[in-house]
């Protein structure tokens, strides 16, 4: 085709460049590990993360479990808290990803965990399942495997909540080994 | 899995047959807001790109979720798309930055479930010299410079930023402002020294603010002739339970008609006065926000601790006056205002200089003395 017949057309998304970083050595024995939970502050994180957390301890042996809490949902966690938790602790367990932002800031809290060593769980729900395989390849994590737990969280019965605490215990021991079942690597972003 | 560097859309630009439906083709690699897109060219890419200073392949910021980079090119390319004229450059540009600023948190703005747009006032001369509208219908149709900055900003939000519904934007609703939302404060008009004087700019520089907000709601006040009487009726507006704001706080912007505007002027209010008015009285009660302890005993932690949980205690939607953003806008004829909710304590909004290299000065203009 001639150059007259031809016209020029744009993409308009700009070029993604990331580093897919590992994600931290797996563990193999839990017991006397010391657990680190981030409760986000959302509606119902707090008695999912009590729930699972004490009963993993009981069932796993935790040596210790620390609880933190950061202020905003839909924010990162900030950079001196998301180290102090990888130095007090050996695993970690974060909650709630059961909205957009909080998923998205969740998935990141591991994702900086992860890189400080720490092997972290982080709970999302079904309805976030597609926007954490996004997030965790637009940030360049594409092993950080999920805990994925029924949505919703924030307006469920104590009955319900218990329901999802023992999806929690099912999964969260998998994530820390490294053989939670992976969702799919990648998903094609528009 | 090995460490690689991910790259998508490195073509740029590409030929296709002079015979292709090029407003079919951008709909068809979903590079739309759902409306047509103005089909770039070579020259209209490069007449934007010369505005921003050259240099095509300059990274001006990182659009989140997607984390796409924004160069000068790609900024070009969908300002074109937009509809945009090359002088409107400076003002998409400092949007931009203003959104990309860790404060504002893109990142949980574009995946919110919440409805919340990115709201962008223009403060200064170029809002005037680029003719946006803060008159009349000031937030509706009918101006190319609100209508192409604001769809030039959601389309980089989209394309660039990957915010598309359904996939990084979560938003249960959404809300009109998505497509756009950008207007300018009526400054010649006003009887109050505008938004940024206020904040201690000089008149003759221009910024830009950028708040994540819910669409506006009228405040309708056709009785009233003084500051408390119309200025109740916006704490009315404040004082419910539905907002995200009524438990996480964060920033609201309230917009004065002209005709409100004046009333309270002319008995010598200041914007402090208005700010401060506002602020202390309007509220929901805690018993309401705990929706009277009907699904359980409600402490809130959102809300701030320094607030007796009480049944009666007067909870504030923003816990300063200073998260009251104050604009004068709207056409000469009509006594209405309207209320912008934000989306909560998750963002902060943004106000920067157009021109990077102009600054607030220290003394800022909180009392409100600073009318011209």
């Amino acid at each position: 085709m001639k150059q007259d017949q031809l016209v020029t057309v744009y993409d308009p998304r700009g070029v993604i460049r990331s580093v897919n970083a590992p994600i931290s050595k797996r563990v193999t024995q839990l017991s006397g590990l010391r657990l680190g939970v981030l409760d986000n502050s959302k509606w119902n994180a707090n008695k999912l993360l009590r729930g699972a957390s004490e009963l993993l301890a009981k069932e796993l042996g935790f040596s210790a479990v620390n609880y933190y809490v950061k202020h905003s949902f839909s924010k990162d966690a900030a950079p001196e808290l998301i180290e102090k938790i990888a130095q007090e602790n050996d695993l970690v367990l974060t909650a709630i990803g059961d909205c957009g932002s909080c998923c998205s800031a969740c998935v990141r809290d591991s994702i900086a965990l992860e890189k400080l060593g720490v092997p972290s769980a982080v709970i999302i729900t079904t309805e976030f399942v597609r926007e954490t395989i996004l997030t965790r390849q637009a940030l360049g994590m594409r092993e950080l495997e999920p805990v994925v737990i029924d949505h919703p969280v924030s307006s469920i019965t104590a009955e319900e909540v218990m329901q999802r605490v023992a999806q929690i215990r099912a999964q969260a021991e998998r994530v820390w080994k490294g053989t939670q079942t992976p969702l799919p690597e990648t998903v094609q972003i528009q | 899995m090995n460490n690689t560097v991910l790259t998508e859309a490195s073509q740029v630009s590409k030929l296709v047959s002079a015979d292709t439906d090029l407003v079919e083709y951008y709909f068809e690699r979903g590079f739309t807001d759902g409306l047509p897109v103005v089909p770039p060219t070579a020259e209209k890419v490069a007449a934007i790109v010369q505005v921003l200073g050259g240099d095509p392949q300059f990274v001006e910021a990182r659009i989140a979720p997607r984390w796409g980079e924004l160069t000068r090119e790609v900024l070009a390319i969908n300002m074109v798309m937009a509809g945009c004229l090359p002088e409107y450059a400076p003002v998409v540009l400092a949007a931009l930055k203003a959104l990309t600023d860790p404060a504002f948190n893109l990142n949980g703005v574009q995946a919110t479930t919440h409805v919340a747009a990115p709201l962008l006032v223009v403060n200064g001369p170029i809002a005037k010299t680029i003719g946006m509208n803060g008159g009349g219908n000031a937030f509706g149709s009918g101006n190319r410079a609100n209508a192409t900055i604001g769809r030039a900003i959601r389309l980089i939000m989209l394309n660039v930023g990957g915010g598309w519904p359904g996939d990084l934007d979560k938003s249960t609703l959404g809300h009109p402002g998505k497509y756009t939302y950008a207007v300018c404060e009526n400054e010649s008009e006003s009887p109050l020294a505008p938004y940024h004087v206020e904040h201690g700019y000089k008149p003759d520089e221009s910024t830009v603010f950028v708040m994540a907000a819910e669409a506006p709601h009228s405040v309708t006040n056709h009785i009233s002739n003084d500051p408390e009487g119309i200025l109740d009726t916006m704490c009315s507006a404040m004082s419910t339970i539905a907002s995200n704001s009524a438990v996480l706080g964060g920033h609201i912007a309230v917009v004065l008609g002209l005709e409100h505007a004046n009333t309270i002027a002319k008995h010598g209010w200041s914007r402090s006065d208005i700010r401060h008015y506002l602020f202390h009285n309007h509220g929901n009660r805690f018993i309401d926000l705990a929706y009277g302890h009907r699904y359980g005993k409600v402490y809130n932690r959102n809300l701030p601790k320094y607030y007796k949980r009480e049944d009666d205690t007067r909870i504030p939607i923003i816990h300063s006056p200073d998260n009251i953003h104050l604009f004068v806008m709207g056409g000469q004829a009509g006594r209405f205002s309207v209320l912008i909710p934000g989306w909560g304590h998750m963002s902060t909004p943004v106000h920067r200089p157009i021109d990077a290299t102009s600054g607030p000065d220290q003394a800022d203009c909180s009392t409100g003395t600073c009318a011209l």
